[in-house]
């Protein structure tokens, strides 16, 4: 399925100024790379597409010195190049701006800016005071290269993600970096943050960075990316001109096989009300919020970043306090008031953190999935645990989410991003709650892992179960949902059935 | 509820995969861990009997696991605290002050009966105290304990105005000799560690210490799970008081120095017990505890000067620990 679409279009330009030859790097159990190969070019954005374990964090690790490869070369502006730690990175240029935004939240923005050159700014020199004000003027300089009007003297920690965000790529260029790593930059960006990352990057690319852009999201590389590379199993299957790859070319060349895009359920039967909100408002978020959650349903909660989606949320289940208004749940034959903190005994709650709130990541798969129905496998007497069955029962559901894993024993931070998530939704399975709320199901998880987890989402609202889901992906909210609400500024802005959905609509009314 | 799985086409590959790498692999790294500090314990005590002439009697390995018994004890409480991601350091100064309440009212009273059980009592008091504090207010266990520590050792010499409370019936310390210190020490640690590998509270314990937030999310009762590994804690401290006043058939203030939480928390690392939380075994922290009397014993027996003692610990420690890392570095 090897493909190389266009060669000779690639060497129109002048020559490469990144260039990695037939790159090789084996580890214990795992070919990560084999034989890769790619050109990043001064002045365009070179898009690396791949699921997860397809070598992208291999490969740029390879890049910002954090692994040696066994085999092959890399050439920065024709120059033969060895890159054996993090700081020889930098000084060959090469800027590695990662996932996780990397800031120092104590610090101020411009300590955070300069921190790798900060004595540079003393008072004068062989005086171990740092200048503020040199400093200041230092970071403004960086910060207005990417148009961000941030104060260099404010605490990062009182930054918006997006700010963040800023402040960690004037780090970069404060460093001197002529090459640019960026991984899956807008995960945790609002729609008006995101737009204005593209704005940066393209700027950045016209001032003459060779910047590489690894994404999940092939919406992102139509947008932003001249170039794309696919990545799969350490090799890589396609590269060419973003215009001449249709984008089910490249889901293909990523999975290596073609995917059902997964198409609406409308067979499913709705049932009666099984969880209601009445006029909920708390502290800020929400404001007299009412809603109605049927079995079987599939609701959406849409918003922008900041309209209090995982705030309404929160107030469901009884982590922030109400001011007003009540929440029934059925049992048996009605609706009652119920108390909210007993209510998470009912239901699952998937938030948007898995490593902060839903993970034990130092634990077996085994004992992740186990962890909300542990009295189901407890004794009478003495509440002696049955580890057999156990185990047993958290097979049959790794099996049934499909977890890709050597055994149920593997500790969950040796699994993707994608393994991970569906190792909570096996979890949640298992305890088999009636009503399930998910916050951004599929946030960092790869295309493969997503379709199979909206099927199983599907699946289970077949069964009866009924889910409340936040995404700020509109292509999965409006294919996953039955209705959707509207949040803006923490009051519903309107609710929209399936018939009314458009992007338009979702996008003004948010 | 449980939904029947299809046998899809990955599962006998995987289950091939499982007999490699299966089910049984994390325990043997654990067992792999208690392999190694036996091990250890083994050549220390090689070396010993051929070097120090007094060492290898039956006597004196008795006394050894005599001595081991309170520190252990502690250790096995401070444990439970430890794997929930929290530490204990006031247990030497809980039970030196369950002792001496418990002994001052059996001098008094000579009733016999309750004053053991009023040094549980005490003991598991201030762990619920300990508990109260880390569990249902928030509070840092580090200060917390040390607060606790502070104010049990001046609890202690208030009490006893500085003096070893003596004039116990002889009849207490001929109940609990070295032997029945040695079988209630036995049947603890069996206890313990039944209930932390194998009940429904073990495993809350570890799942707490490895990510509380995900096990309140998880709805596991993590508040009160907390609460109660400071109370076995604060029993074990109990325990250890019994112990300890039999033992010396007395009970002085000063009888858990602020020295002695050093050898418990090493006892309790070097068993494998994560100061971050969520591992250990109670096994491996017996071993621990072994493993620094005997540091302790040697250093008496070879007349090496007391002002040593630490210095040589410490070496030990770092060693015992330094050596467990770069084992399991190199087998993850």
């Amino acid at each position: 399925m090897t493909a190389t679409v266009n060669d000779n279009s690639m060497n129109q330009q002048s020559r490469p100024y990144l260039t990695l030859a037939r790159v090789s790097k084996h580890f214990p159990g795992v070919q990560a790379l084999k034989e890769v190969s790619l050109d990043a070019y001064a002045g365009e954005v070179l898009g690396l597409v791949g699921v997860n374990g397809a070598g992208k964090s291999t490969l740029m690790n390879v890049l910002a010195g954090i692994v040696q490869p066994d085999e092959g070369t890399i050439e920065i502006a024709g120059r033969m190049v060895e890159v054996l730690n993090p700081r020889m990175a930098e000084d060959l240029g090469i800027a590695f701006i990662q996932q996780e935004i990397q800031v120092f939240s104590q610090l101020k923005v411009y300590e955070n800016i300069l921190i790798a050159n900060l004595h540079n700014w003393r008072v004068a020199k062989h005086i171990p005071i740092l200048s503020i004000p040199k400093l200041k003027l230092e970071a403004k300089k960086y910060l207005e290269m990417l148009d961000c009007g941030t104060d260099p003297g404010e605490r990062v920690e009182r930054l918006s993600v997006g700010e963040r965000q800023m402040v960690q790529i004037a780090r970069a260029l404060s460093q001197g970096g002529r090459i640019l790593l960026i991984d899956e930059p807008t995960s945790s960006l609002s729609m008006v943050e995101k737009s204005i990352l593209f704005e940066v990057i393209r700027k950045l690319r016209d001032s003459g960075f060779a910047i590489i852009y690894i994404t999940h999201y092939l919406d992102e590389v139509y947008e932003i990316c001249d170039k794309v590379v696919v990545l799969r199993d350490g090799r890589t299957p396609c590269q060419g001109k973003v215009g001449e790859v249709s984008k089910t070319d490249l889901i293909r060349y990523m999975i290596g096989r073609d995917i059902e895009l997964i198409s609406q359920d409308n067979k499913r039967k709705v049932g009666e009300t099984i969880l209601e909100a009445n006029g909920i408002t708390g502290l800020t978020f929400p404001r007299d919020v009412s809603f109605h959650l049927r079995e079987g349903e599939i609701l959406g909660i849409w918003g922008a970043l900041g309209s209090g989606r995982t705030e309404l949320l929160r107030a469901l289940v009884g982590f922030d306090k109400l001011r007003q208004g009540s929440v029934l749940y059925r049992f048996g034959a009605d609706l009652k008031t119920t108390n909210r903190k007993k209510l998470l005994r009912h239901i699952g709650f998937i938030t948007e953190e898995r490593h902060f709130d839903g993970l034990f990541l130092q634990m077996p798969i085994w004992q992740n999935i186990s962890s909300a129905s542990l009295r189901t496998f407890a004794s009478r007497m003495f509440r002696i645990m049955n580890r057999r069955s156990e185990i047993a029962r958290a097979r049959s559901y790794m099996d049934e989410v499909n977890i890709h894993a050597a055994g149920v024993d593997m500790l969950l931070n040796q699994l993707s991003g994608g393994n991970q998530q569906k190792t909570i939704i096996a979890k949640w399975m298992m305890k088999g709650p009636k009503v399930m709320i998910m916050d951004e199901p599929t946030r960092g998880v790869d295309i493969g892992a997503k379709a199979e987890i909206q099927q199983i989402i599907f699946e289970k609202a077949r069964s009866g179960m009924s889910f409340i889901i936040v995404s700020s992906e509109l292509d999965e909210i409006t294919v996953l949902c039955d209705r959707i609400i509207v949040l803006r500024k923490g009051r519903i802005s309107c609710e929209l059935t399936k018939k009314d959905f458009s992007k338009d609509r979702l996008m003004s009314e948010a | 509820m449980v939904s029947e799985t299809k046998p899809d086409s990955n599962k006998k590959k995987r289950e091939a995969i499982g007999l490699l790498h299966g089910e049984k692999g994390l325990a043997r790294i654990h067992n792999r861990q208690s392999v190694f500090l036996l091990l250890v314990i083994g050549l220390v005590l090689l070396s010993l009997s051929v070097f120090v002439p007094d060492f290898a009697t039956a006597r004196n390995i008795w006394n050894l696991l005599v001595q081991v018994a309170p520190i252990g004890t502690m250790a096995f409480g401070i444990s439970y605290v430890m794997i929930t991601g929290g530490i204990d350091v006031s247990s030497p100064a809980v039970m030196a002050t369950a002792a001496v309440i418990g002994a001052s009212y059996m001098a008094k009273t000579g009733d016999l009966i309750f004053g053991p059980f009023l040094m549980l009592i005490v003991g598991a008091a201030l762990g619920a105290i300990n508990g109260f504090a880390v569990a249902k207010l928030r509070m840092v266990a580090l200060v917390v304990t040390l607060a606790t520590m502070t104010i049990c050792t001046g609890i202690a010499a208030v009490w006893t105005k500085g003096q070893s409370v003596v004039g116990l019936s002889p009849a207490f310390s001929t109940f609990f000799n070295s032997t029945t210190v040695l079988i209630i020490f036995t049947l603890l640690f069996l206890t313990l560690n039944f209930v932390l590998a194998r009940t429904l509270y073990g495993r809350w314990l570890y799942l707490i210490g490895t990510n509380q937030n995900a096990a309140r999310m998880s709805g596991l009762p993590t508040v009160g799970a907390t609460f109660s590994a400071y109370m076995v804690s604060g029993v074990c401290a109990g325990v250890a008081a019994i112990m300890n006043t039999s033992a010396l058939s007395s009970a002085r203030p000063n009888m858990g120095p602020d020295t002695q939480i050093v050898d418990i928390v090493c006892a309790a690392v070097i068993g494998g017990v994560a100061i971050s939380g969520g591992s250990g075994k109670i096994t491996g922290v017996l071993l621990g505890a072994v493993l620094i009397m005997m540091v302790n014993n040697i250093i008496n027996l070879a007349g090496v000067p007391d002002y040593f003692t630490s210095l040589i610990k410490g070496v030990i420690i770092v060693l015992a620990v330094g050596l467990d890392r770069l084992r399991t570095k190199s087998v993850g």
